[in-house]
């Protein structure tokens, strides 16, 4: 256990030294703060179009229909995060996994931790550890950010229900960041060359994040970087209803199918659709469970004596 | 520029794209391309057929049923390409950002500038030689790329592409070795201004989103009439003069999204494309000299670019052997 503590602050330590951690703590905290900006302004535009729309209308003697966006969620303005989190965020946690493992091996670290009496178990461990806390400093972060935007934007506090939701997608958001990193370190740990490791975990990203949504939904890379982007206006042909039966093992389509119903949706995420919040948490949790079982088997049979990492 | 200078440059441009075969790096890179267009092309066919085999069926009721029937889905075999500029546009660039990435890291871990700075190597040639052997490992990742596009949409599209048509595939894929080109440059020039390599890719990958997610993004997000499903204004029941009325007093807003969605190179990079193989129906069947006059904004603006990046990249490369020169 202590062994373990001491590998996570030594990651988390080689982290903050070399700045990458302040950079990406920066990173993401932008990213929250142009989520939210990005959302006020079409929202506060969008509400300043129907003023004038009624007032052309009423000139005119033409009925007014109802404001389409007089009930929209009010944590529907950090929609845009939905994707940012699997695009920057999962290329950066791809970046801390690949660096915890490849750093190690480039300083001759790993053959000084065991020439010491430590566990293969506490060294995997300690690197989880180290990435999961580093992430979770980072999500919290950015819900703190979250929470002091949504108050000036909303002139008023998220109540307590958007609070939880708000909490729910940002661990959720988490665990997400969590996948890649494992991603990152079994990529790492499978070749030789930190550029293959990182070329090699880029790759599992692009086919998570565009090539999987593409076969199971029909949506074109582009579209699936647009949250508004309305997944009706894409085929819907008998190829893709037969593909759409794969969705369910989509971890990047459940991701932001679940995200959006904690941002745009009631209570229900958590109390009637329970079950299907359950489901939709499933896969994720499974890869993260297979890539972490993966990881931690790796790390026991390799060979860590004589080798140096190579660019 | 001296033989002595060429055999300097090509040498320096081999050693870079040696360094990326050697590594694995290329064979995962050409497969990574491979495998998502191959899918995207496959994917885009049988959803065609499937659509054909729906626009059967529905003729066949419609005939039962003695209604009109409508025009069967127009099947034009370039605009099954455009998946494949869309992950150019997106993978792509992180490919490239992650080639000058290495580029600089490989140089630090190996040690090996310093080893090439006491031969008699000029800077610029060292810049022309990264610059070349960029070139040679995009281009190649991209010709196969080109080239199993074209076979599957012969082979699974069923249509085997004219001349013109692989003229026009030639040019688009020639203007994504530029795009690609770009965003080397600017991952070189960032991992070399960088104490900590790392936190060049890091500082290069936030530059590509934006350039290549938000600022685009922000034109789209930021339309009053994408805020909703089939438009703002046809779910107000608006009429196209009323809603003329309306955006007039809009007019700062919308010039300011027009602007920030200008100034993004993969907006730029996108419709140039889009309008060479006809992705964009207005462009379909139009002449190269016709797309080139109209495009004609967008082809100076990738130009500008180019000259930008060029000049950061030596800048950055410039201060990297400087530094290297140093600390031996």
């Amino acid at each position: 256990m202590i062994t373990t503590a001491v590998i996570a602050r030594q990651h988390l330590r080689l982290l903050s030294r070399s700045q990458t951690f302040l950079l990406m703590l920066v990173v993401l905290l932008g990213m929250t703060a142009l989520s939210g900006f990005i959302g006020w302004s079409s929202h506060a535009t969008i509400l300043r179009v129907y003023d004038e729309t009624v007032k052309t209308l009423t000139a005119a003697g033409k009925p007014v229909p109802p404001n389409p966006f007089a009930y929209k969620p009010r944590l529907s303005l950090l929609n845009n995060m939905i994707i940012y989190v699997p695009l920057i965020g999962a290329l950066l946690a791809i970046v801390i996994g690949n660096m915890s493992i490849t750093g190690d091996r480039q300083a001759g670290v790993t053959r000084v931790i065991f020439s010491r009496p430590v566990l293969r178990s506490s060294y995997f461990w300690g690197k989880v550890a180290g990435s999961a806390v580093a992430g979770a400093v980072i999500m919290a972060a950015c819900l703190l950010l979250s929470v002091i935007g949504l108050t000036l934007i909303n002139h008023g506090p998220p109540t307590a229900s958007e609070l939880v939701r708000l909490t729910a997608f940002y661990a959720l958001s988490g665990l997400y960041l969590l996948l890649f990193t494992l991603i990152g370190i079994v990529a790492a740990l499978l070749t030789s060359s930190q550029s293959l490791g990182l070329f090699a975990a880029v790759a599992v990203w692009a086919l998570i994040t565009f090539a999987t949504p593409q076969f199971t939904s029909g949506l074109r890379p582009v579209a699936s970087l647009n949250p508004i982007t309305d997944p009706v206006s894409v085929s819907h042909s008998r190829f893709f209803r037969a593909t759409s039966k794969a969705k369910p093992i989509a971890v990047n389509e459940q991701y932001k199918a679940l995200s959006s119903r904690l941002l745009s949706q009631g209570n229900d995420v958590l109390g009637a659709g329970a079950g299907k919040t359950a489901t939709q948490l499933a896969p994720i949790l499974f890869f993260v469970l297979l890539l972490g079982g993966w990881a931690h088997r790796l790390i026991a049979r390799r060979d860590f004596s004589e080798e140096t990492a190579r660019d | 520029m001296t033989r002595r200078h060429r055999s300097n440059v090509l040498t320096l441009a081999g050693h870079e794209y040696r360094s990326a075969a050697r590594s694995g790096v290329l064979v995962l890179l050409i497969l990574s391309m491979v495998v998502v267009t191959a899918g995207a092309i496959t994917i885009a066919s049988f959803d065609f057929r499937a659509q054909i085999a729906d626009y059967a069926a529905y003729i066949a009721q419609a005939k039962a049923a003695g209604a009109t029937v409508t025009a069967p889905p127009l099947f034009f075999p370039l605009q099954l390409l455009r998946p494949v500029f869309e992950y150019i546009q997106i993978i792509g660039a992180v490919i490239a950002i992650g080639l000058g990435y290495l580029s600089v890291a490989r140089e630090r871990s190996g040690n090996t500038l310093p080893l090439i700075l006491t031969r008699p190597v000029r800077g610029r040639e060292l810049f022309l030689g990264r610059l070349l052997g960029a070139t040679a490992l995009i281009s190649t990742i991209l010709v196969v790329t080109a080239v199993i596009s074209v076979l599957l949409i012969g082979l699974v599209g069923g249509r085997w592409l004219s001349g013109a048509e692989l003229i026009k595939v030639a040019i688009t894929f020639g203007t994504a070795v530029i795009y690609m080109l770009l965003f080397y440059a600017l991952g070189t020039w960032l991992s070399a201004r960088s104490k900590v390599v790392a936190n060049g890719l890091v500082v290069a990958l936030v530059i590509w989103l934006s350039v290549v997610l938000i600022i685009p993004q922000i034109g789209d997000t930021m339309d009053p009439d994408n805020q909703v499903p089939g438009g703002l204004f046809a779910a107000l029941q608006v009429q196209k003069p009323d809603e003329k009325k309306v955006l007039a007093h809009f007019t700062t807003y919308e010039t300011i999204r027009n602007t920030l969605e200008e100034s993004s190179l993969t907006k730029h990079y996108e419709r140039l494309t889009f309008a060479v193989t006809g992705i964009k129906d207005k462009y379909n069947g139009k002449s190269l000299g016709t797309i080139a006059h109209a495009k004609r904004a967008d082809i100076e603006s990738i130009v500008l670019y180019m000259a930008l990046m060029s000049c950061l990249m030596w800048l950055g490369l410039r201060r990297e052997n400087a530094t290297r020169k140093d600390t031996r």
